[in-house]
């Protein structure tokens, strides 16, 4: 009798999550090619139309980075609070709020200095991303209330907010159709590095590498990953795996606000729903899909960046936007299901 | 003699806890075989727009509440694939799921938007403008009627039925289950394909009863409510019924305000039903220690260890 | 008429290199009692798996009824009536004994539960409604309904993995009247696994031993036996003191005074009035079989558990009130029983687990320098020869005995005045035994003071100067090693105190 069973494997290769991702996301071409060709599309056409539209010139090469931006900030911020195996399925709420933080204190404050001036404001909103957090992180750290749902819920919450802000206190007057705060002044908006390419980009590589210090290099990253390996393990070594849970959540929210701000200093210049267009949600993709490593995020982010650009433009030949999601999605089913074939391994066993 | 407004608020209310509650049940079958799926949007999502396709195409309801129970299962069933038989995370599933579901939908449903249907699903009364609770109650939409028979159908299943303890048994605890010699990966797959179903059926009263059209994100956020009740009930039917009524309420209760006078805004009425899902939340873990209902095994990959 | 239920014969299981089970034979009688002796590691636990389906044997064969059995899974092991109960209970928490007891296919009762329920209710003398949770059931009712579960899914052949370690000696006395009837009325067929000596000569009419995966005794009639027999088998003959302890001590480096610990759960007494005092250069041994409060013992020495009551003294330092950092600064080394989980955190990295105890001397400031920890994992590698595939590898893709190596190192290499050391050799192979015995002698010839838990008494008499006896929460024997018998300390680890 022969039966096939199940054994984990001793072993993983140290670039099977590489190797996840390129499969998968050859898979996710695949079917985006299927979908396509459904809908009488050539897609070797379409495909290369979206390359030349995302990164054929500075300009759409530079949307595609801008684009980027928050999906890597946001992600990074999900891989921080993973290191204590935790998530954050808050990462919308969170630019969110950092957006709307940055606005608030824009309307509060006045500084001379304009770039002074933005650094608060950038500040702003990352202190505005962590309290955004900070419910879910302190229900978490004492009554060990379930972090999934309550980040996911405050993103309603502050979504809920920002609502009432647009169409009440900081309504716009001017802005008749589309309910949005008043745009913030000139002065504070970020510069451009290239082509239309923000300022935030460079913040985003600083944060990268601020991101893999903290959790490779730095004592923080080591406690948090013992924390996240086994709290028996971090009672003996006298680790306080609360502690660092909380404060991994707190710099995680951080990094999402950052996202937040930086969309509203560099794109829309005004608090409105357009903050952001389920960025936090693509963050957890793109996180998931790395196992969240930061340069992995920031390439990943960079590619699903571009695709989106992809995605938009390629409406005017009237293909779906909605592509640009499938493949992303469909790449990190693809790696999921590479990836067990990594973890596992299936032998057959010879009974008798 | 009750205030007309007061009826139709009632009647509203109803409808969107309708909506709600049947996604929130499939999500607790799901979660009682200790399977999370996150993907409760997007496959509210893929219902709604091939049933609203199906009737469409066929202008056979019927056909259409099948098409669309069935493609939401199918749908679920990639996440099964992927948590129960490659054990990989569910959280990353499920929410890859959502999003999956709603580019998916958007996708299929691009030629539809805007379309008018010719068969709708009908109240099984021809009361049109009921003028008290007996008759708002009898005037409902038929998948009304449908979700109680579900709610107690899925009640007596799960306390009544050696199927429903069995499946109970397994979001428990796997493990012990498994030396009891219950199929844990045979029924979560199917719980979670059932879960699936369920999401469909909501999916097909949102399109062709609930609005009755088709717009991309047109769930918007109801599954991640689903999911907050199924919390918020405890994983007890009954409870999550109670829940979706109240959810219900609120909703309907938004459009309203300002005929009653209300100067609270309604964008922060709209955010109450959230916050006070988490605070439930709080008080079950505090008051109860932890013990919010959950099954234990909820989010745990099971694998028999063979050395 | 057949003479065996059920007969294994000549089975052979290795794992790797090691052979966990050497040409066994095992045979059972219907409608009686076996009970199946052996200390950790013997091969009791490879053989109940072999028989429960769970492990498929590499040579022999099993008959059951006289029929030989192709292959054995867990599914068919149970449909030909072979039953288990774990050590660690398998029932649904949060479920009625009721559904505990039928939700399986295979359950007999269906019609008639009621009856069947109120019948062995009384055979157990249990009284409580089928409604009632588990979770509100005493660990004693949890066994009962345990073994009651193998009844209702028909096993005639019973296999008790040390049913009684979790009972009182009241319950236990129960437990044997229970048994009994059992095999009395219902032909019940029951192996009882345990390393208790009394249990055994109590509970069973017949006696298996086993020692390093070999059966040793088969067989035996439990009248006919003594317990200095079954000890000597158990044990085997230890070859006293092979290393030389004529070393010179120094001054007390660690004394424990009168602590008591009461477990917040079941609020049971988990240790009463401990007392211990170790000199530097000197091993202390603790002898005892697992369970009886040395891990909470290890725990609250130090630091993990605050919430005793007595005293802790390091070094002259009182730090009863003392976290784990503070104690580690006073150069405590703990090496904990628990080495995946506890000593080495699982899903972290070699370099990350090797830097446990001493992270903050490769810091600086908020850095973690790289080059430091690599270096720092390097000599370990280097002075205790790890062998491990790279630094960034999963800590849990290294051998058992490469780990506990690592774990070993990594406590030891700050030259500690005082080490925990609990079941430090368990499970591993006779090499790695070998290099961590070494590794303890030449601590002490440094001059730490050694607190050794073992439930091995070879490696007690042989590393030990000094010893004592821990059974359920006390000392109840103290002995110099040059003096001490180990037939008495094996009957006192077995609960006999002359």
């Amino acid at each position: 009798m022969n039966n096939l069973k199940l054994f984990k494997r001793q072993t993983v290769n140290e670039l099977s999550t590489f190797y996840s991702f390129l499969i998968g996301f050859i898979i996710a071409i695949i079917i985006g090619s299927i979908i396509l060709l459904i809908q009488d599309k050539n897609p070797i056409d379409t495909f290369s139309l979206m390359l030349r539209l995302s990164v054929g010139s500075i300009k759409s090469l530079s949307s595609s980075l801008n684009k980027a931006i928050p999906l890597i900030l946001a992600g990074l911020g999900i891989s921080i609070i993973n290191s204590v195996k935790l998530w954050n399925i808050g990462a919308e709420g969170q630019i969110f709020l950092g957006a709307i933080a940055v606005n608030f204190i824009y309307i509060n404050t006045q500084f001379n200095s304009p770039s002074f001036h933005i650094l608060v404001l950038l500040l702003a909103g990352f202190v505005g991303g962590s309290v955004c957090i900070l419910i879910p992180a302190i229900t978490k750290v004492v009554f060990g209330v379930n972090e999934i749902i309550t980040t996911l819920l405050t993103n309603y919450i502050v979504f809920g907010v920002t609502i009432y802000l647009i169409n009440g206190p900081w309504k716009d007057p001017k802005s008749l159709n589309f309910p949005a705060a008043a745009y913030v002044g000139e002065e504070v908006f970020l510069p451009t590095i290239f082509g239309k390419l923000s300022f935030g980009f460079l913040i985003c590589i600083l944060f990268t590498f601020l991101a893999h210090y903290l959790k490779n290099k730095s004592v923080f990253g080591f406690e948090m990953r013992i924390a996240g390996g086994s709290a028996m393990t971090a009672v003996y070594a006298g680790i306080n795996a609360k502690q660092k849970a909380f404060i991994a959540m707190l710099i995680g929210g951080g990094f999402a606000g950052l996202a937040g701000a930086i969309e509203l200093l560099s794109q829309t210049h005004r608090v409105s729903t357009g903050i952001s267009q389920g960025f936090g949600y693509t963050a957890i993709i793109v996180a998931a899909i790395t196992g969240m490593r930061p340069f992995g995020i920031f390439l990943v982010g960079s590619l699903f960046g571009a695709l989106s650009i992809g995605g938009s433009v390629i409406q005017t030949i009237g293909v779906s936007t909605y592509i640009a999601d499938i493949i992303q999605a469909s790449t990190l089913f693809g790696a999921l299901i590479i990836q067990f074939f990594f973890n596992y391994q299936i032998k057959r066993v010879d009974d008798d | 003699m009750i205030d007309i407004q007061l009826i139709g608020l009632l009647n509203a209310t109803l409808q969107a806890a309708t909506l709600l509650f049947i996604a929130a049940l499939g999500e607790l079958i799901t979660e009682k075989s200790g399977i999370l799926n996150l993907g409760v949007e997007g496959m509210i999502s893929v219902g709604a727009v091939t049933g609203f396709m199906t009737a469409i195409n066929t202008e056979n309801i019927f056909f259409a509440v099948l098409v669309g129970v069935l493609s939401s299962s199918v749908f679920a069933s990639i996440h099964a694939l992927v948590t129960v038989v490659l054990k990989q995370d569910q959280t990353v599933s499920g929410l890859i799921l959502t999003i999956l579901g709603l580019a998916l939908s958007s996708l299929l449903g691009k030629n539809y938007v805007g379309r008018k249907l010719v068969t709708k699903l009908e109240s099984v009364t021809s009361i049109t403008e009921p003028s008290n609770i007996i008759e708002v109650l009898i005037s409902q939409n038929i998948i009304f009627y449908v979700a109680i028979v579900l709610m107690i159908g899925t009640s007596f299943l799960l306390k009544r039925t050696m199927f429903g303890r069995r499946l109970e048994a397994v979001g428990e605890d796997s493990k012990s289950s498994d030396s009891m010699g219950l199929k844990v990966a045979k029924t979560q797959f199917i719980a979670t394909c059932v879960g699936g179903a369920f999401a469909g059926l909501s999916g097909v009263y949102l399109t062709l009863s609930y609005v009755p059209y088709w717009t991309d994100n047109m769930t918007s956020g109801r599954g991640w409510i689903a999911l907050a009740l199924v919390i918020f009930g405890g994983w007890k039917p009954y409870r999550t019924a109670l829940g979706a009524i109240l959810f219900g309420f609120l909703e309907a209760l938004v459009p309203r305000l300002q005929t009653y006078g209300f100067e609270l805004s309604p964008y922060i009425v709209k955010i109450t039903p959230y916050v006070i899902t988490i605070l439930v939340l709080v008080i079950l873990t505090i008051y109860k220690g932890g013990k919010t209902g959950a099954p234990k095994n909820i989010g745990v990959p099971f694998f028999r260890e063979n050395r | 008429m057949k003479k065996y239920i059920l007969e294994v014969k000549n089975i052979s299981k290795s794992f790797g290199n090691v052979k966990a089970l050497e040409d066994v034979n095992f045979y059972l009688q219907k409608g009686k009692i076996h009970g199946l002796l052996g200390e950790n590691g013997a091969g009791k636990s490879s053989l109940m798996n072999i028989l429960s389906g769970i492990y498929q044997p590499e040579k022999g064969s099993i008959f059951i009824n006289d029929i030989k059995q192709k292959s054995l899974d867990p599914e068919s092991a149970s449909e030909l009536g072979i039953g288990m109960v774990h050590q660690e209970f398998r029932l649904i928490e949060s479920f009625s004994i009721k559904d505990n007891l039928t939700l399986s296919k295979a359950n007999i009762y269906k019609d008639n539960f009621k009856e069947a329920y109120e019948k062995y209710c009384e055979i157990f003398s249990l009284s409580v409604s089928p409604e009632k949770l588990i979770a509100q059931l005493s660990v004693g009712e949890k066994q009962k309904i345990e073994i009651m579960k193998l009844i209702f899914k028909n096993s005639n052949i019973m296999l008790l993995d040390e049913p009684t370690a979790v009972l009182t000696p009241q319950e236990t006395d129960q437990l044997r009247i229970s048994l009994e009837r059992l095999s009395e009325e219902d032909e019940k067929t029951i192996v009882l696994i345990s390393h208790k000596l009394k249990e055994i000569r109590d509970f069973t009419e017949k006696v298996f031993v086993m020692k390093n995966g070999k059966m040793v005794a088969e067989d035996l009639s439990t009248v006919n036996v003594t317990d200095d027999n079954l000890v000597e088998l158990m044990m085997g003959r230890i070859q006293k003191s092979i290393i030389d302890k004529s070393n010179k001590t120094g001054d007390t480096k660690l004394s424990v005074e009168s602590i008591e610990y009461i477990d917040k759960v079941s609020n049971y007494k988990i240790l009463e009035d401990i007392n211990l005092e170790i000199k530097a250069g000197e091993i202390l041994g603790i002898a005892g079989v697992s369970g009886n409060g040395q891990v909470e013992l290890a725990n609250i020495i130090s630091g993990i558990e605050s919430d005793y009551s007595g005293k802790i003294i390091i070094n002259n330092k009182d730090v009863s009130q003392k976290g784990v950092k503070s104690r580690k600064k006073l150069n405590l080394s703990y090496i904990p029983e628990n080495r995946l989980g506890v000593g080495l955190a699982p899903g972290v990295s070699v370099l990350d687990n090797s830097i446990v105890r001493d992270y903050f001397k490769t810091r600086l400031g908020p850095h973690l320098s790289r080059s430091k920890t690599e270096t720092y994992l390097e000599s370990l590698i280097k002075k205790f020869s790890i062998k491990a595939p790279n630094s960034k590898a999963e800590i849990s893709t290294l051998s058992g005995g490469n780990m506990q190596k690592l774990l070993m190192g990594r406590e030891l290499v700050s030259n500690p005045e005082v080490i925990i050391a609990s079941q430090p050799t368990r499970g591993l192979d006779v090499n790695a035994v070998e290099a961590i015995h070494t590794l303890l002698v030449d601590q002490r010839d440094m001059g730490s003071a050694i607190l050794l838990i073992s439930e091995d008494l070879d490696e007690l008499f042989k590393l030990s100067n000094r010893l004592h006896v821990m059974y359920e929460g006390k000392i109840v024997k103290s002995l110099d090693i040059d003096t001490a018998d180990i037939n008495n300390v094996g009957l006192a680890m077995a609960g006999v105190i002359e």
